[in-house]
């Protein structure tokens, strides 16, 4: 029956994603955009995948929407016609698409025990995560401790991705928006009302998926966007001055830094008690415990920077709006 | 029960798409859009119930808090902006 809904849920992605390559307001590609990235939540919902069904739910369903807006309020509404040849990309997607097809046919059944993903260290990391680590949640005990170092790495991309967008918008933190004419929703009493409401819900709610993510789907990056998302809230209510006061650009730009920096202080405290970079069993007396203080604060980190990447670029858009 | 409940909701998200689709004015996408986002959010619930994990109910809450402030922001960019909204005559797919 599970395989039926996914089959289903797949059918309706194919067509939205139809659909947005069709039309062309990009208004409405951007509203398709958002149906897209439910499907797809859906979809990793029923692979059983709840920790990354989580971000695609914190990222799809309300940054990305925003900062798709505000990239097509910079940008005109209609896509402009392609003069160029059309047969060679198509060419392209046409042996690209047959390659995949081909190559899905030795890809192992979905979910067969015997196939070289299961063989490999996955095992090892279900038969030893109770005993090393000593959290509920497998994905978490994952990415943040056996896999560390990637996760790092992930920390670092944000960072950079971060800093190439803010200079290819040009925004600089002096650049704050002069109060337009009418900002933000506060004239319309019901979106004010609700929204305000739903502010600090949201800021809790992802203060719980950041710390709760030992235990259930969850960890910094969801978390990051969640409270993101939050704070973006605010600012569409009661305008990007408001916000700005509030959570200040400066402060955005530390936290960005801050928390890559926090999750390599892991690593480089790990190194000087004695330990392996990112090891985090000699943080405390105890192995477990210090396993247990080393995700957290790393968790920490990642939450911090993925919260500054994302409204720092919210506000570089809206910067550059107002020019 | 919560068979039935599953594919009425997939059904109802069939139609929403189809509405995001076929338009014809921004109102009826900003409303499925919408629509979709509360069809996936109990779809989940229920989905979480046949699995047996109802810790994974955060997904739908998660859902539930911020298929809002997708909305809002699209109310924000039409306060700013002034859109046709009849979109009839030239988003029509290619």
């Amino acid at each position: 029956m599970i395989v039926l809904f996914a089959i289903f849920l797949l059918t309706l992605l194919v067509i939205s994603a139809i659909a947005i390559v069709r039309v062309k307001n990009l208004f409405v590609a951007v509203m398709l955009m958002g149906i897209f990235s439910l499907l797809m939540a859906s979809t990793f919902f029923i692979l059983d995948a709840a920790d990354v069904a989580l971000t695609e739910a914190a990222i799809g369903a309300g940054v990305s929407t925003i900062i798709l807006l505000s990239a097509l309020a910079l940008t005109g509404e209609h896509e402009r016609f392609a003069t160029a040849n059309r047969w060679l990309p198509l060419l392209v997607v046409t042996i690209t698409t047959t390659t995949i097809i081909y190559a899905t046919f030795d890809k192992p059944r979905l979910g067969d025990p015997e196939a070289p993903v299961h063989q490999h260290v996955a095992p090892w990391y279900l038969q030893n995560t109770p005993e090393l680590i000593d959290i509920p949640n497998v994905v978490t005990a994952v990415l943040a401790s056996f896999r560390g170092y990637d996760t790092l790495g992930e920390v670092f991309v944000v960072l950079t991705a971060c800093i190439g967008v803010l200079f290819v918008l040009g925004a600089r933190p002096e650049d704050a928006p002069k109060p337009a004419k009418q900002q933000g929703l506060r004239h319309h009493l019901i979106p004010k009302v609700v929204g305000r409401l739903l502010v600090p819900f949201i800021v809790l709610f992802g203060l719980y998926v950041q710390f709760h993510g030992d235990f259930g789907p969850g960890g910094g990056f969801q978390a990051g966007a969640i409270i993101a998302t939050g704070i973006m809230l605010y600012a569409v209510l009661e305008g990007e001055t408001a916000a700005l006061k509030a959570v200040p650009s400066s402060l955005l730009m530390a936290m960005v830094a801050g928390g890559a920096i926090l999750y390599g202080g892991v690593g480089v405290a790990a190194i000087l008690l004695g330990g392996n970079f990112l090891d985090y069993s000699v943080l405390s007396s105890n192995p477990v415990d210090g396993q247990h203080l080393g995700i957290l604060l790393v968790e920490l980190g990642v939450g911090i920077t993925v919260c500054g990447a994302l409204l720092s670029i919210f506000h570089a858009f809206a910067a550059r709006e107002h020019k | 029960m919560f068979f039935a409940t599953s594919i009425a909701i997939l059904v109802t998200m069939a139609l929403a798409l189809a509405r995001a689709v076929m338009g014809p004015s921004v109102y009826d996408r900003v409303l499925a859009v919408n629509m979709f986002g509360t069809k996936t959010a109990l779809l989940l619930s229920v989905v979480a119930y046949l699995y047996g994990r109802p810790d994974f109910l955060d997904l739908a809450l998660t859902y539930a808090l911020i298929n809002f402030v997708g909305v809002l922001a699209v109310l924000e960019f039409f306060q700013n902006r002034t859109v046709s909204p009849d979109l009839n005559k030239n988003d029509d797919v290619r």
